[in-house]
């Protein structure tokens, strides 16, 4: 692709930003139905995947790999301590954000295309109701705040994922608990819930865009959906290394191993 | 309880299809019988590597750079920066890698493959095929598989170039607690050829599952071109569950018992 159509779309990405942040705040309010909707078609579609996902990753990355290395130096009871770093901080975060993109925003990609290639945005717009306001609002909002809530769900199963290895080593649960409540802070906390809930964001803004300007007959949906997915990736992880990287240079004491 | 039931057996059913189309495919491939379309099979694997090396590259280099921060973070935390580079040669190596390599098939590779197998069976391209002779599924699924088990090896061990480099500068560059020689000391002190090679192994089952998928999906697209598109997202789920399941059972296998670590007992 040439350079400057990138741009171009990464430009377009950010107007449509601009303008769904403005045409929400902006009264009247005809959002709430289809809200409601995407929010819990969401929350159907991302729940089993999700849960499979995170105990799978919190299992196999951070429980396995640390616990086969601090049982090097007889620390297991550390565990604890190190899935608040690993599962609150890092990977909670961005399985949520893998799952949602690849699950419910590719679906939003794939439906949104399909009504622009039946021309059903076209014809919405002739009718007087903004595709914007009435489309990509509703979706904007509905993932922002499931995906936020999905990191309290990813938080819990990924942490069950370490007390499965936790248990797999036959080290007692008492010392994994006390290490996380003490290390685990409020900061950790909400810095993982602003992450999510901004990724919500990305997504919302990539899939619904990537929807929207789908064109070419029988391949261009498909195409779209590919495109999203793939700039919903790079995008989450581009963020993730700079919202961590502020986050951690600005708040030292949750740097602090008790 | 019905209900529960009939969905259950639907999907086992699913299931059961899927196994066997993807059984069909790697018997052609390992009976040599793709071999007829070897030309398409070098096509394939000259798309794949013009159009997603650079993609897999980059996320592999971004995730390289946060097991880089992590490490560097965790390691001054607990007292000792200079090895930072433990951290980052078991995150790079043995597992983010490998699942940063997934994501990125499954969202380029895989859904590419759904759209464009799922657009040739909506026109009736495939039809075309077996109706010309070609027999549709070694031509268009097996050579694909091919072309992925000829270069997807080497986009991975780039990739895994990419991730080093990036906790490098990441590390030594960016945080800068640890000397450059102190770093690379205890990088590749903890790591072997092994690892690499199991490291390899689970990517690269990651990408077989993907690629199969993906054929599957694409093949079997019905529903016009609303179709394709709902057969990209649905690929995307079923991929997304399997990278993340392939990984686990991967440390559990290669690591589960043997941390491979050159300290301790």
């Amino acid at each position: 692709m040439p350079a400057k159509n990138l741009l171009e779309e990464a430009g377009d990405m950010v107007i449509l930003t601009g303008k769904t942040v403005v045409s929400a705040i902006k009264p009247p309010y005809p959002y709430g139905g289809e809200f409601v909707s995407q929010f819990l078609f969401a929350l159907k579609l991302c729940w089993f995947p999700l849960l499979i996902s995170t105990v799978a990753f919190g299992y196999g990355a951070p429980g396995l790999q640390a616990a086969n290395f601090l049982v090097l130096f007889g620390a297991i009871d550390r565990l604890g301590g190190f899935f608040v770093l690993a599962s609150i901080r890092e990977f909670a975060p961005f399985v949520t954000a893998i799952v949602l993109a690849g699950v419910a925003g590719t679906a939003i990609t794939a439906d949104l295309g399909a009504r622009k290639i039946r021309e059903e945005l076209d014809a919405l717009q002739v009718l007087g109701v903004d595709p914007i306001k009435n489309l990509v609002v509703p979706r904007f909002l509905a993932l922002m705040l499931v995906t936020g809530l999905f990191d309290i769900y990813a938080l819990l199963f990924g942490i069950f994922g370490g007390i499965v290895a936790t248990l797999v080593n036959g080290a007692p649960l008492g010392p994994f608990w006390a290490t996380f409540f003490t290390n685990a802070s409020t900061v950790d906390l909400w810095g993982s819930l602003l992450k999510t809930t901004l990724y919500g964001a990305i997504i919302a803004i990539v899939c619904c865009y990537k929807g929207m300007t789908a064109s070419g007959g029988a391949e261009g949906v498909g195409r779209a959906v590919n495109q999203a997915v793939v700039i919903a990736f790079l995008g989450i992880f581009a963020f993730n290394y700079v919202f961590t990287q502020t986050l951690l240079a600005t708040h030292p004491e949750i740097q602090v191993i008790r | 309880m019905s209900a529960i039931s009939t969905k259950g057996s639907g999907v086992l059913e699913s299931a059961g299809v899927l196994m066997r189309f993807c059984g069909r495919i790697l018997g052609e491939v390992y009976s040599l019988k793709v071999m007829k379309y070897f030309g398409e099979a070098l096509r394939q694997a000259g798309i794949l590597i013009l159009s997603s090396t650079i993609v897999i590259w980059s996320l592999t280099f971004i995730i390289g750079l946060q097991c880089g921060i992590e490490g560097a973070y965790f390691n001054r935390s607990v007292g000792s920066p200079a090895y930072a580079g433990v951290f980052a040669a078991w995150c790079d190596l043995r597992e983010l890698v490998p699942y940063s390599f997934g994501y990125m098939m499954a969202a380029k590779v895989g859904t590419g493959i759904v759209a464009e197998l799922g657009s040739m069976r909506i026109s009736d391209e495939i039809d075309a095929l077996e109706v010309m002779g070609v027999p549709s599924m070694t031509f268009l699924c097996s050579t694909k598989l091919l072309a992925a088990w000829m270069v997807l090896p080497f986009v991975y061990l780039s990739g895994v170039g990419a991730g080093f480099l990036a906790s490098y500068l990441a590390v030594v560059q960016q945080i800068g607690e640890v000397s450059s020689g102190g770093y690379q000391l205890i990088f590749w002190m903890f790591q072997n050829p092994p690892d690499l090679i199991y490291s390899v192994i689970k990517g690269m089952t990651m990408a077989t599952a993907i690629v199969l998928v993906g054929c599957y999906y694409g093949y079997n697209a019905s529903g016009g071109p609303v179709g394709v598109g709902t057969a990209t997202a649905k690929s995307m789920v079923l991929n997304i569950v399997l990278v993340h399941i392939i990984g686990m059972l991967g440390t559990q296998l290669f690591w589960g018992a043997n941390p491979n670590a050159p300290i301790g007992g």
